[in-house]
């Protein structure tokens, strides 16, 4: 074990418009994200965005890309275990006024304290400060590209 | 890895169970066997099919566009409090 810092990466939240870019087939956010994986940084897969990219690109190359994405070997998928996490999702969609898709993804990074990985800041940011700690948010984009 | 057929034990849910002996019965399969093998050809092959096309994702990408993406989510991971 190492005595350096301590200090571990925390887990990245991969939220619908990321789930999204997958399912599209977007080189770069996935080629982002498998460089990720050769360096072992953890991420997770809220089971309810993974929903809703399916049902954004409704493809059988879509569905693979999102069942690849889990197969990764530092990924894994958050799932709505319980009753409990059940309440606590609708707590979240009415607090927020979320999409169920985006607040399972709000849900798991606050309940791990994680960070959002995105390609939509702007909407995460609008919603930071819905619940009791504040989001916190990575946006994926190319500092080099104009915003649009 | 040997090409022998292994025995294998394994369980199996009831609803699968009736499935795979229904597959038999009326001649789709010949045996239990047969559709767990394909049963898990299948998964081989589209294991490998996701797998592919993340492979053909990385070859198409613009690797100084991805360093330059890869750059400003690490410098917000940086910024980001220690937990």
């Amino acid at each position: 074990m190492s005595e350096d810092s301590g200090a571990t990466a925390p887990p990245y939240i991969v939220d619908l418009s990321v789930a999204v870019a997958v399912a599209r087939f977007d080189a770069s956010v996935m080629t982002l994200i498998q460089g990720y994986e050769a360096r072992g940084q953890s991420l997770v897969l809220p089971v309810l965005a993974l929903t809703g990219a399916s049902l954004d690109v409704r493809t059988e190359d879509a569905d693979d890309l999102l069942e690849g994405l889990e197969r990764l070997e530092n990924a894994e998928v958050a799932s709505l275990r319980d009753a409990e996490q059940a309440v606590r999702l609708a707590a979240v969609i009415a607090t927020t006024g979320l999409d169920p898709w985006d607040a399972h993804v709000a849900a798991v990074a606050d309940a791990a304290v994680c960070p959002i990985l995105t390609l939509d800041a702007p909407k995460w940011r609008q919603h930071s400060g819905d619940l009791d700690e504040p989001l916190h948010i990575i946006e994926i984009a190319d500092p080099d590209e104009p915003a649009g | 890895m040997s090409d022998r057929k292994a025995r294998l034990t394994i369980t199996v849910d009831p609803h699968l169970t009736a499935y795979a002996e229904h597959l038999v019965e009326t001649g789709k399969a010949s045996s239990v066997s047969a559709v767990f093998n394909d049963a898990m050809e299948a998964r081989i092959q589209r294991e490998r099919r996701q797998r592919r096309l993340w492979k053909e994702a990385a070859e198409r990408a613009d690797p100084a566009k991805v360093a330059r993406m890869m750059a400003h989510v690490d410098a917000q991971a940086a910024a980001l409090p220690k937990r």
